[in-house]
Protein backbone atom coordinates (compact mmCIF):
# COMPACT_ATOMS: atom_id res chain seq x y z
CA UNK A 1 0.00 0.00 0.00
CA UNK A 2 1.15 3.36 -1.15
CA UNK A 3 0.63 6.00 1.57
CA UNK A 4 2.00 9.39 -0.37
CA UNK A 5 -0.70 11.33 -1.57
CA UNK A 6 -0.16 13.64 -4.77
CA UNK A 7 -1.63 17.25 -2.71
CA UNK A 8 -0.97 20.83 -2.71
CA UNK A 9 -1.68 20.93 0.75
CA UNK A 10 1.38 20.26 2.93
CA UNK A 11 3.20 23.04 0.61
CA UNK A 12 0.51 25.41 0.69
CA UNK A 13 0.73 24.77 4.52
CA UNK A 14 4.73 25.24 5.03
CA UNK A 15 4.53 28.51 2.59
CA UNK A 16 2.01 29.84 5.20
CA UNK A 17 3.83 29.04 7.94
CA UNK A 18 7.43 30.36 6.85
CA UNK A 19 5.85 33.50 5.43
CA UNK A 20 3.93 33.78 9.09
CA UNK A 21 7.53 33.32 10.68
CA UNK A 22 8.87 35.98 8.20
CA UNK A 23 6.11 38.70 8.79
CA UNK A 24 7.07 38.20 12.62
CA UNK A 25 10.47 38.54 12.14
CA UNK A 26 10.32 41.69 10.13
CA UNK A 27 7.67 43.33 12.17
CA UNK A 28 4.94 43.29 9.44
CA UNK A 29 2.14 41.87 11.99
CA UNK A 30 3.84 43.67 14.93
CA UNK A 31 0.74 46.45 14.61
CA UNK A 32 -2.15 44.44 13.20
CA UNK A 33 -1.74 41.25 15.14
CA UNK A 34 0.79 40.71 17.74
CA UNK A 35 -0.04 44.19 19.74
CA UNK A 36 -3.40 44.05 19.29
CA UNK A 37 -3.23 40.31 20.72
CA UNK A 38 -0.60 40.97 23.69
CA UNK A 39 1.29 38.04 22.26
CA UNK A 40 4.87 39.48 22.48
CA UNK A 41 5.95 37.22 24.12
CA UNK A 42 5.31 34.46 21.84
CA UNK A 43 7.23 36.45 19.14
CA UNK A 44 10.39 34.20 19.49
CA UNK A 45 8.83 30.73 19.44
CA UNK A 46 6.51 31.85 16.66
CA UNK A 47 9.80 32.49 14.23
CA UNK A 48 11.31 28.96 15.28
CA UNK A 49 8.51 26.88 14.88
CA UNK A 50 7.25 28.86 11.76
CA UNK A 51 10.26 28.36 10.03
CA UNK A 52 11.13 24.78 11.42
CA UNK A 53 7.81 23.25 10.53
CA UNK A 54 7.13 25.12 7.31
CA UNK A 55 10.55 24.65 5.67
CA UNK A 56 10.29 20.31 6.33
CA UNK A 57 6.31 20.91 4.83
CA UNK A 58 8.07 22.53 2.03
CA UNK A 59 10.36 20.20 1.31
CA UNK A 60 8.62 17.41 1.90
CA UNK A 61 5.36 18.69 0.21
CA UNK A 62 7.64 19.01 -3.18
CA UNK A 63 9.17 15.73 -2.81
CA UNK A 64 5.47 14.13 -2.67
CA UNK A 65 4.75 16.35 -5.82
CA UNK A 66 7.75 15.44 -7.79
CA UNK A 67 9.17 12.04 -6.95
CA UNK A 68 7.93 9.04 -7.80
CA UNK A 69 6.84 6.79 -4.65
CA UNK A 70 6.43 3.17 -4.47
CA UNK A 71 5.63 1.20 -1.00
CA UNK A 72 8.09 1.48 1.82
CA UNK A 73 9.41 2.80 5.13
CA UNK A 74 10.34 6.00 3.11
CA UNK A 75 6.92 6.35 1.70
CA UNK A 76 5.22 5.40 5.36
CA UNK A 77 7.22 7.74 7.53
CA UNK A 78 7.05 10.93 5.23
CA UNK A 79 3.30 10.40 4.50
CA UNK A 80 2.56 11.62 8.18
CA UNK A 81 4.37 15.08 7.53
CA UNK A 82 1.09 16.28 6.06
CA UNK A 83 -0.89 15.60 8.73
CA UNK A 84 1.67 16.43 11.70
CA UNK A 85 1.79 19.77 9.55
CA UNK A 86 -2.04 19.88 9.93
CA UNK A 87 -1.76 19.83 13.35
CA UNK A 88 0.52 22.35 13.89
CA UNK A 89 -1.12 24.69 12.08
CA UNK A 90 -4.14 24.24 13.64
CA UNK A 91 -2.17 24.59 17.18
CA UNK A 92 -0.60 27.37 15.91
CA UNK A 93 -3.79 29.29 15.09
CA UNK A 94 -5.75 28.16 18.11
CA UNK A 95 -2.59 29.34 20.31
CA UNK A 96 -1.19 32.28 19.09
CA UNK A 97 -5.15 33.71 17.72
CA UNK A 98 -7.65 32.29 18.83
CA UNK A 99 -6.37 31.95 22.65
CA UNK A 100 -5.38 35.89 23.06
CA UNK A 101 -8.43 36.89 21.24
CA UNK A 102 -10.99 35.09 23.52
CA UNK A 103 -8.75 36.02 26.48
CA UNK A 104 -9.43 39.90 25.14
CA UNK A 105 -12.69 39.22 24.56
CA UNK A 106 -13.63 38.09 27.47
CA UNK A 107 -11.94 40.57 29.47
CA UNK A 108 -13.87 43.29 27.32
CA UNK A 109 -17.28 41.74 27.83
CA UNK A 110 -16.60 41.08 31.92
CA UNK A 111 -18.00 44.86 32.72
CA UNK A 112 -21.52 43.84 30.61
CA UNK A 113 -21.74 40.64 31.26
CA UNK A 114 -20.64 40.28 35.59
CA UNK A 115 -18.32 37.99 34.66
CA UNK A 116 -15.11 36.52 32.23
CA UNK A 117 -17.06 34.36 29.78
CA UNK A 118 -13.33 33.12 28.50
CA UNK A 119 -11.95 32.37 31.70
CA UNK A 120 -15.16 30.73 33.10
CA UNK A 121 -15.92 28.40 30.44
CA UNK A 122 -12.12 27.79 29.95
CA UNK A 123 -11.70 28.56 26.59
CA UNK A 124 -7.91 28.24 26.52
CA UNK A 125 -5.51 27.00 23.95
CA UNK A 126 -5.88 23.85 25.54
CA UNK A 127 -9.52 23.00 24.88
CA UNK A 128 -10.34 25.13 22.03
CA UNK A 129 -7.81 22.88 20.33
CA UNK A 130 -9.07 19.36 21.24
CA UNK A 131 -12.24 20.84 20.07
CA UNK A 132 -11.17 22.47 17.11
CA UNK A 133 -9.57 18.93 16.48
CA UNK A 134 -13.19 16.86 17.30
CA UNK A 135 -14.78 19.61 14.82
CA UNK A 136 -12.85 19.21 11.78
CA UNK A 137 -12.97 15.14 12.36
CA UNK A 138 -16.47 15.15 12.57
CA UNK A 139 -18.00 18.04 10.60
CA UNK A 140 -15.22 18.13 8.07
CA UNK A 141 -13.63 15.03 8.36
CA UNK A 142 -9.76 14.62 8.24
CA UNK A 143 -8.23 14.63 4.58
CA UNK A 144 -6.44 11.75 3.08
CA UNK A 145 -3.50 13.24 3.18
CA UNK A 146 -3.04 13.98 7.23
CA UNK A 147 -4.51 10.66 8.12
CA UNK A 148 -1.27 9.11 9.26
CA UNK A 149 0.00 12.59 11.04
CA UNK A 150 -2.80 12.17 12.99
CA UNK A 151 -2.13 8.65 13.91
CA UNK A 152 0.68 10.40 15.60
CA UNK A 153 -0.48 12.19 18.15
CA UNK A 154 -0.48 9.47 20.88
CA UNK A 155 3.39 9.34 20.28
CA UNK A 156 3.49 13.14 21.11
CA UNK A 157 1.93 12.99 24.20
CA UNK A 158 4.27 9.90 25.23
CA UNK A 159 7.33 12.23 23.97
CA UNK A 160 5.82 14.65 26.42
CA UNK A 161 5.22 12.58 29.16
CA UNK A 162 8.76 11.22 29.22
CA UNK A 163 10.15 14.24 28.71
CA UNK A 164 8.57 15.66 31.62
CA UNK A 165 10.31 13.10 33.83
CA UNK A 166 13.16 16.17 33.18
CA UNK A 167 11.46 18.61 35.59
CA UNK A 168 10.93 16.93 39.01
CA UNK A 169 12.98 17.19 41.76
CA UNK A 170 14.02 13.52 44.17
CA UNK A 171 11.67 15.46 47.15
CA UNK A 172 8.72 16.83 44.79
CA UNK A 173 8.45 12.65 43.28
CA UNK A 174 8.96 11.48 46.98
CA UNK A 175 6.29 13.73 48.12
CA UNK A 176 3.88 12.85 45.27
CA UNK A 177 4.61 9.11 44.84
CA UNK A 178 3.49 7.82 48.25
CA UNK A 179 0.01 9.65 47.82
CA UNK A 180 -0.40 8.85 44.20
CA UNK A 181 0.63 5.09 45.25
CA UNK A 182 -2.28 5.08 48.31
CA UNK A 183 -5.20 7.26 46.09
CA UNK A 184 -4.44 5.45 43.02
CA UNK A 185 -3.90 1.84 44.65
CA UNK A 186 -7.56 2.62 46.21
CA UNK A 187 -9.64 3.77 43.25
CA UNK A 188 -7.56 1.33 40.65
CA UNK A 189 -8.45 -1.65 42.46
CA UNK A 190 -11.73 -0.40 43.87
CA UNK A 191 -13.14 0.59 40.33
CA UNK A 192 -11.69 -2.81 38.74
CA UNK A 193 -13.60 -4.98 41.97
CA UNK A 194 -16.70 -2.98 41.38
CA UNK A 195 -17.22 -3.42 37.45
CA UNK A 196 -16.27 -7.38 37.81
CA UNK A 197 -18.65 -7.52 41.28
CA UNK A 198 -21.56 -5.21 39.33
CA UNK A 199 -21.19 -7.13 35.64
CA UNK A 200 -21.42 -10.72 37.14
CA UNK A 201 -24.56 -9.95 39.40
CA UNK A 202 -25.23 -8.49 35.76
CA UNK A 203 -24.96 -11.68 34.00
CA UNK A 204 -22.65 -9.82 31.34
CA UNK A 205 -20.08 -11.67 29.27
CA UNK A 206 -16.97 -12.16 31.12
CA UNK A 207 -15.34 -10.93 28.36
CA UNK A 208 -17.08 -7.96 28.27
CA UNK A 209 -17.15 -7.16 32.10
CA UNK A 210 -12.86 -8.18 32.00
CA UNK A 211 -12.82 -5.70 29.27
CA UNK A 212 -14.62 -2.85 31.03
CA UNK A 213 -12.98 -3.41 34.77
CA UNK A 214 -9.40 -2.70 32.67
CA UNK A 215 -10.79 0.20 30.49
CA UNK A 216 -12.53 2.24 33.65
CA UNK A 217 -9.87 1.30 36.54
CA UNK A 218 -6.61 1.88 34.82
CA UNK A 219 -5.99 3.79 31.76
CA UNK A 220 -8.57 3.81 29.55
CA UNK A 221 -8.35 2.54 25.75
CA UNK A 222 -4.81 1.29 26.25
CA UNK A 223 -5.76 -0.52 29.21
CA UNK A 224 -8.86 -1.87 27.23
CA UNK A 225 -6.37 -3.00 24.48
CA UNK A 226 -3.78 -4.16 26.71
CA UNK A 227 -6.66 -6.67 29.04
CA UNK A 228 -8.51 -7.90 25.60
CA UNK A 229 -6.33 -10.63 24.49
CA UNK A 230 -6.56 -12.27 28.25
CA UNK A 231 -10.33 -12.10 28.71
CA UNK A 232 -10.58 -13.26 24.86
CA UNK A 233 -12.64 -10.33 24.44
CA UNK A 234 -14.51 -9.72 20.93
CA UNK A 235 -13.69 -6.76 19.16
CA UNK A 236 -17.60 -5.69 19.61
CA UNK A 237 -16.90 -5.61 23.48
CA UNK A 238 -13.77 -3.96 23.06
CA UNK A 239 -15.69 -0.65 20.62
CA UNK A 240 -18.04 -1.07 23.78
CA UNK A 241 -15.48 -0.31 26.22
CA UNK A 242 -13.68 2.38 24.51
CA UNK A 243 -17.03 4.50 23.45
CA UNK A 244 -17.58 4.52 26.98
CA UNK A 245 -14.53 5.64 27.90
CA UNK A 246 -14.34 7.96 25.36
CA UNK A 247 -17.79 9.58 26.04
CA UNK A 248 -17.13 10.04 29.65
CA UNK A 249 -13.41 10.69 29.36
CA UNK A 250 -14.45 14.04 26.91
CA UNK A 251 -17.50 15.14 29.17
CA UNK A 252 -14.63 14.74 32.46
CA UNK A 253 -11.80 16.79 30.17
CA UNK A 254 -14.30 19.66 30.03
CA UNK A 255 -16.09 19.64 33.26
CA UNK A 256 -13.15 18.66 35.70
CA UNK A 257 -11.09 22.66 35.28
CA UNK A 258 -14.32 24.13 35.38
CA UNK A 259 -15.25 22.49 38.72
CA UNK A 260 -11.77 22.51 39.55
CA UNK A 261 -11.79 26.34 39.51
CA UNK A 262 -15.39 26.67 40.93
CA UNK A 263 -13.93 25.17 44.22
CA UNK A 264 -10.79 26.85 44.12
CA UNK A 265 -8.68 23.85 43.80
CA UNK A 266 -4.74 24.64 44.12
CA UNK A 267 -2.54 22.51 41.81
CA UNK A 268 -1.99 19.65 43.43
CA UNK A 269 -4.99 19.54 44.99
CA UNK A 270 -6.52 19.83 40.84
CA UNK A 271 -3.75 17.50 39.37
CA UNK A 272 -4.18 14.72 42.09
CA UNK A 273 -8.06 14.82 41.28
CA UNK A 274 -7.76 14.75 37.73
CA UNK A 275 -4.95 11.56 37.54
CA UNK A 276 -6.81 9.77 39.83
CA UNK A 277 -10.46 10.86 38.50
CA UNK A 278 -10.26 10.89 35.02
CA UNK A 279 -10.40 7.26 33.09
CA UNK A 280 -8.41 8.36 30.29
CA UNK A 281 -4.32 9.39 30.08
CA UNK A 282 -4.71 11.67 27.36
CA UNK A 283 -7.82 13.33 29.16
CA UNK A 284 -6.07 13.60 32.22
CA UNK A 285 -2.88 15.54 30.38
CA UNK A 286 -6.02 17.73 28.90
CA UNK A 287 -7.79 18.78 31.82
CA UNK A 288 -4.96 19.58 33.74
CA UNK A 289 -3.57 21.78 30.90
CA UNK A 290 -6.69 23.17 30.35
CA UNK A 291 -6.69 24.01 34.36
CA UNK A 292 -3.79 25.90 33.75
CA UNK A 293 -2.57 26.91 30.18
CA UNK A 294 -0.36 28.87 30.97
CA UNK A 295 1.95 26.59 33.45
CA UNK A 296 2.93 23.03 33.99
CA UNK A 297 2.73 22.61 37.67
CA UNK A 298 -0.47 21.25 37.11
CA UNK A 299 0.47 18.52 34.51
CA UNK A 300 3.37 17.66 36.54
CA UNK A 301 1.01 16.40 39.58
CA UNK A 302 -1.54 14.89 37.47
CA UNK A 303 1.07 12.91 35.55
CA UNK A 304 2.91 11.54 38.47
CA UNK A 305 -0.85 10.10 39.54
CA UNK A 306 -1.29 8.96 35.07
CA UNK A 307 2.06 7.06 35.91
CA UNK A 308 1.31 5.82 39.33
CA UNK A 309 -1.76 4.21 37.08
CA UNK A 310 -0.26 2.76 34.17
CA UNK A 311 2.03 1.34 36.28
CA UNK A 312 -0.61 -0.78 37.77
CA UNK A 313 -1.53 -2.04 34.50
CA UNK A 314 0.11 -5.37 34.51
CA UNK A 315 -0.97 -5.74 37.70
CA UNK A 316 -4.96 -5.60 37.01
CA UNK A 317 -4.16 -7.68 33.79
CA UNK A 318 -2.79 -10.71 35.45
CA UNK A 319 -5.55 -10.03 38.53
CA UNK A 320 -8.19 -10.22 35.14
CA UNK A 321 -6.43 -13.35 33.53
CA UNK A 322 -6.32 -15.41 37.09
CA UNK A 323 -10.61 -13.59 37.54
CA UNK A 324 -10.95 -14.84 33.75
CA UNK A 325 -9.64 -18.66 34.17
CA UNK A 326 -11.48 -19.00 37.35
CA UNK A 327 -14.30 -18.27 35.58
CA UNK A 328 -14.68 -19.72 32.26
CA UNK A 329 -14.20 -23.34 31.68
CA UNK A 330 -11.22 -23.99 28.85
CA UNK A 331 -9.67 -21.29 29.06
CA UNK A 332 -5.92 -20.65 28.81
CA UNK A 333 -3.42 -20.20 32.04
CA UNK A 334 -1.33 -17.79 32.52
CA UNK A 335 2.40 -16.95 32.84
CA UNK A 336 2.78 -13.96 35.35
CA UNK A 337 6.25 -13.38 34.54
CA UNK A 338 5.44 -13.23 30.87
CA UNK A 339 2.47 -10.33 31.26
CA UNK A 340 4.40 -8.36 33.81
CA UNK A 341 6.84 -8.20 30.82
CA UNK A 342 4.86 -7.96 28.05
CA UNK A 343 2.48 -5.39 29.56
CA UNK A 344 5.06 -2.90 31.05
CA UNK A 345 4.60 0.58 29.47
CA UNK A 346 8.20 0.74 28.50
CA UNK A 347 7.44 4.94 28.30
CA UNK A 348 7.12 4.88 32.20
CA UNK A 349 11.00 3.66 31.87
CA UNK A 350 11.76 6.19 29.94
CA UNK A 351 9.76 8.97 31.87
CA UNK A 352 12.17 7.35 35.07
CA UNK A 353 15.38 7.33 32.68
CA UNK A 354 14.96 10.90 32.22
CA UNK A 355 14.52 12.20 35.71
CA UNK A 356 17.50 10.67 36.42
CA UNK A 357 19.36 11.86 34.01
CA UNK A 358 18.05 15.56 35.15
CA UNK A 359 19.16 14.62 38.56
CA UNK A 360 22.68 13.92 37.67
CA UNK A 361 22.50 18.11 37.20
CA UNK A 362 23.46 17.91 33.74
CA UNK A 363 20.07 20.22 33.02
CA UNK A 364 20.30 22.30 36.30
CA UNK A 365 21.63 22.27 39.37
CA UNK A 366 20.94 18.96 41.14
CA UNK A 367 19.07 20.76 43.86
CA UNK A 368 16.75 23.04 41.67
CA UNK A 369 12.85 22.77 42.71
CA UNK A 370 10.75 23.63 39.33
CA UNK A 371 13.66 24.86 37.23
CA UNK A 372 14.38 27.53 39.34
CA UNK A 373 17.99 26.61 42.04
CA UNK A 374 20.30 28.63 44.17
CA UNK A 375 23.31 30.26 43.69
CA UNK A 376 24.86 33.12 46.01
CA UNK A 377 28.19 33.28 44.08
CA UNK A 378 30.10 36.25 43.61
CA UNK A 379 29.76 35.95 39.92
CA UNK A 380 25.76 36.02 39.93
CA UNK A 381 25.65 38.21 42.63
CA UNK A 382 27.34 40.97 40.89
CA UNK A 383 27.40 40.77 36.85
CA UNK A 384 27.37 43.04 33.97
CA UNK A 385 24.61 43.40 31.59
CA UNK A 386 24.84 43.74 27.81
CA UNK A 387 25.87 47.00 27.83
CA UNK A 388 28.47 46.15 30.05
CA UNK A 389 27.08 48.03 33.12
CA UNK A 390 27.62 46.70 36.29
CA UNK A 391 24.82 45.26 38.01
CA UNK A 392 25.34 44.46 41.76
CA UNK A 393 22.39 42.05 43.66
CA UNK A 394 23.44 42.84 47.01
CA UNK A 395 21.36 44.43 49.45
CA UNK A 396 22.33 48.37 49.30
CA UNK A 397 21.94 50.67 52.67
CA UNK A 398 18.63 51.93 52.72
CA UNK A 399 17.17 47.83 52.02
CA UNK A 400 19.03 46.48 55.59
CA UNK A 401 17.91 49.85 57.22
CA UNK A 402 14.04 48.60 56.40
CA UNK A 403 14.91 45.00 57.82
CA UNK A 404 16.70 46.48 60.91
CA UNK A 405 14.19 48.30 61.75
CA UNK A 406 11.41 45.91 61.60
CA UNK A 407 13.57 43.04 62.93
CA UNK A 408 11.53 43.03 65.83
CA UNK A 409 8.12 41.93 64.63
CA UNK A 410 10.00 38.45 63.76
CA UNK A 411 9.35 36.11 66.41
CA UNK A 412 10.25 33.30 65.82
CA UNK A 413 14.21 31.80 66.45
CA UNK A 414 15.41 30.37 62.95
CA UNK A 415 13.21 33.51 61.37
CA UNK A 416 15.25 35.80 63.63
CA UNK A 417 18.79 34.28 63.13
CA UNK A 418 17.86 34.01 58.78
CA UNK A 419 17.45 37.51 58.64
CA UNK A 420 20.40 38.46 60.70
CA UNK A 421 22.57 36.39 58.61
CA UNK A 422 21.32 38.32 55.76
CA UNK A 423 21.91 41.84 57.21
CA UNK A 424 25.42 40.71 57.94
CA UNK A 425 26.11 39.99 54.86
CA UNK A 426 24.04 42.10 52.49
CA UNK A 427 22.89 38.31 50.44
CA UNK A 428 20.87 34.94 51.32
CA UNK A 429 23.30 33.04 52.08
CA UNK A 430 21.61 29.42 51.89
CA UNK A 431 18.91 27.77 50.67
CA UNK A 432 17.68 27.62 53.91
CA UNK A 433 17.53 30.74 55.09
CA UNK A 434 15.59 31.63 51.74
CA UNK A 435 12.85 28.78 52.35
CA UNK A 436 12.96 30.06 55.55
CA UNK A 437 12.06 34.28 54.70
CA UNK A 438 10.11 32.87 52.02
CA UNK A 439 7.77 32.03 54.85
CA UNK A 440 7.84 35.50 56.54
CA UNK A 441 6.82 37.05 53.38
CA UNK A 442 3.76 34.58 52.67
CA UNK A 443 2.55 35.20 56.53
CA UNK A 444 2.97 39.15 55.60
CA UNK A 445 4.89 39.31 58.66
CA UNK A 446 6.82 42.46 57.73
CA UNK A 447 5.49 45.48 56.15
CA UNK A 448 4.80 45.97 52.11
CA UNK A 449 8.49 47.68 52.06
CA UNK A 450 9.97 44.52 54.51
CA UNK A 451 8.47 42.13 52.27
CA UNK A 452 9.43 43.97 49.33
CA UNK A 453 13.55 43.67 50.23
CA UNK A 454 13.02 40.05 51.14
CA UNK A 455 11.50 39.26 48.41
CA UNK A 456 14.77 41.03 46.13
CA UNK A 457 17.02 39.57 48.12
CA UNK A 458 15.39 35.90 46.83
CA UNK A 459 15.56 37.03 43.33
CA UNK A 460 19.27 37.79 43.91
CA UNK A 461 20.17 34.18 44.39
CA UNK A 462 17.03 32.13 42.57
CA UNK A 463 18.14 31.73 39.05
CA UNK A 464 15.96 29.64 36.64
CA UNK A 465 17.83 26.88 34.55
CA UNK A 466 17.82 27.89 30.66
CA UNK A 467 18.16 24.08 30.11
CA UNK A 468 14.89 23.62 31.92
CA UNK A 469 12.52 26.43 30.60
CA UNK A 470 13.40 24.91 27.08
CA UNK A 471 12.34 21.44 28.61
CA UNK A 472 8.85 23.33 29.63
CA UNK A 473 8.64 25.02 26.27
CA UNK A 474 8.97 21.69 24.47
CA UNK A 475 6.69 20.16 26.70
CA UNK A 476 4.04 21.99 26.51
CA UNK A 477 4.16 22.20 22.31
CA UNK A 478 4.22 18.03 22.31
CA UNK A 479 0.99 18.06 24.62
CA UNK A 480 -0.67 20.56 22.58
CA UNK A 481 0.15 18.68 19.13
CA UNK A 482 -0.78 15.35 20.90
CA UNK A 483 -4.08 16.82 22.23
CA UNK A 484 -5.32 18.74 19.20
CA UNK A 485 -4.19 15.45 16.92
CA UNK A 486 -6.65 13.48 20.08
CA UNK A 487 -9.13 15.57 19.53
CA UNK A 488 -9.30 14.33 15.53
CA UNK A 489 -9.71 10.98 16.60
CA UNK A 490 -12.59 11.32 18.67
CA UNK A 491 -15.38 10.82 16.09
CA UNK A 492 -19.35 10.73 16.90
CA UNK A 493 -19.33 6.79 15.44
CA UNK A 494 -16.57 5.82 18.04
CA UNK A 495 -18.65 7.91 20.89
CA UNK A 496 -21.58 6.15 19.32
CA UNK A 497 -19.89 2.53 20.17
CA UNK A 498 -21.31 3.16 23.89
CA UNK A 499 -24.42 1.72 24.83
CA UNK A 500 -26.32 -0.74 26.79
CA UNK A 501 -24.99 -2.46 30.09
CA UNK A 502 -21.70 -1.25 29.49
CA UNK A 503 -22.70 2.13 29.35
CA UNK A 504 -24.22 2.53 32.82
CA UNK A 505 -21.98 0.58 34.58
CA UNK A 506 -19.11 2.19 32.96
CA UNK A 507 -20.66 5.68 33.84
CA UNK A 508 -21.54 4.84 37.62
CA UNK A 509 -18.48 4.02 38.32
CA UNK A 510 -16.60 6.29 36.58
CA UNK A 511 -18.71 9.03 38.64
CA UNK A 512 -18.17 7.31 42.18
CA UNK A 513 -14.66 7.26 41.15
CA UNK A 514 -14.49 10.88 40.22
CA UNK A 515 -16.63 11.98 42.73
CA UNK A 516 -14.72 10.06 45.52
CA UNK A 517 -11.46 11.22 44.27
CA UNK A 518 -12.88 14.63 44.66
CA UNK A 519 -13.87 14.45 48.45
CA UNK A 520 -10.76 11.95 49.05
CA UNK A 521 -8.03 14.79 47.60
CA UNK A 522 -10.41 18.16 49.04
CA UNK A 523 -10.08 16.09 52.63
CA UNK A 524 -6.35 15.01 52.28
CA UNK A 525 -4.70 16.74 49.79
CA UNK A 526 -2.91 20.05 50.98
CA UNK A 527 -0.83 22.74 48.50
CA UNK A 528 1.72 22.22 50.66
CA UNK A 529 2.58 18.79 50.67
CA UNK B 1 -10.88 6.02 10.94
CA UNK B 2 -11.06 2.34 10.67
CA UNK B 3 -8.77 -0.50 11.67
CA UNK B 4 -8.67 -2.27 8.13
CA UNK B 5 -8.15 0.92 6.68
CA UNK B 6 -4.44 0.55 7.07
CA UNK B 7 -2.15 -2.22 6.83
CA UNK B 8 0.54 -0.96 9.00
CA UNK B 9 -0.64 0.38 12.46
CA UNK B 10 -3.88 0.86 14.12
CA UNK B 11 -6.42 4.06 13.74
CA UNK B 12 -4.73 5.35 16.90
CA UNK B 13 -1.19 4.98 15.56
CA UNK B 14 1.33 4.15 12.72
CA UNK B 15 3.24 1.95 14.74
CA UNK B 16 2.60 -1.67 14.95
CA UNK B 17 2.39 -2.48 18.68
CA UNK B 18 2.51 -0.37 21.70
CA UNK B 19 5.73 -0.68 22.46
CA UNK B 20 7.26 -0.11 19.38
CA UNK B 21 5.56 3.57 20.14
CA UNK B 22 6.89 3.55 23.10
CA UNK B 23 10.45 3.02 21.66
CA UNK B 24 10.34 5.57 19.10
CA UNK B 25 9.26 8.10 21.71
CA UNK B 26 12.21 7.02 24.05
CA UNK B 27 14.60 7.71 21.68
CA UNK B 28 12.86 10.91 20.39
CA UNK B 29 12.92 11.84 23.75
CA UNK B 30 16.85 11.22 24.28
CA UNK B 31 17.55 13.28 20.98
CA UNK B 32 15.70 16.06 22.33
CA UNK B 33 17.45 16.20 25.63
CA UNK B 34 20.76 15.90 23.65
CA UNK B 35 20.24 19.07 21.56
CA UNK B 36 18.67 20.85 24.66
CA UNK B 37 22.01 19.82 26.41
CA UNK B 38 24.43 20.85 23.77
CA UNK B 39 22.78 23.97 22.32
CA UNK B 40 21.03 25.70 25.16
Amino acid sequence: MVYTQRTLWPLIMGIIMVAYAYLVQSGAVESILIKPLGTGRLAGEMQILGYTFGGIAIVVGLWQLIAKTAEGHVDYYLSTIGGVTFIMLVAFIVKWGLDPLMAMWGRDAQPALGFNFASVMNLNYVVMGIVAGIITVNVFKVPGWAENGVRLSRLGLKTGVILLGALYSFAELQQLGKLSVVLIGVFVLGSVGVVLWWGARRNLPNSMTGVLSAGVGVCGVSAAVAAAPVVQAKSTEIAYTIGTILLFGVICMFVFPIVGKALGMGYIQFGAWAGTGILNSAQVAGAALAFQPNGIETLKVAEIFNITRVLFLPIIVIWLAIWYVKREVGAQKVDVGQVLISKFPLFVLGFILMFLLSSTGIFAPARHYQGAYFDNSEKVMVKKDRSGKEINNYLKDPDLEVLKKEAEKIKRDDQKTALQRLIDNKKLMSIDDDDTLRGVVNAKILSKEGNAVLTKAHRAVRHTAAKIAMFRDLIAWFFTFGLVGLGMQITMASIKQAGGQPLVIGSVVGVIKAVGSLIVVMLLVHETI
Amino acid sequence: MSEDKFDRGTALTIFGTDRHEDLVALVLSLVIALLVYLYV
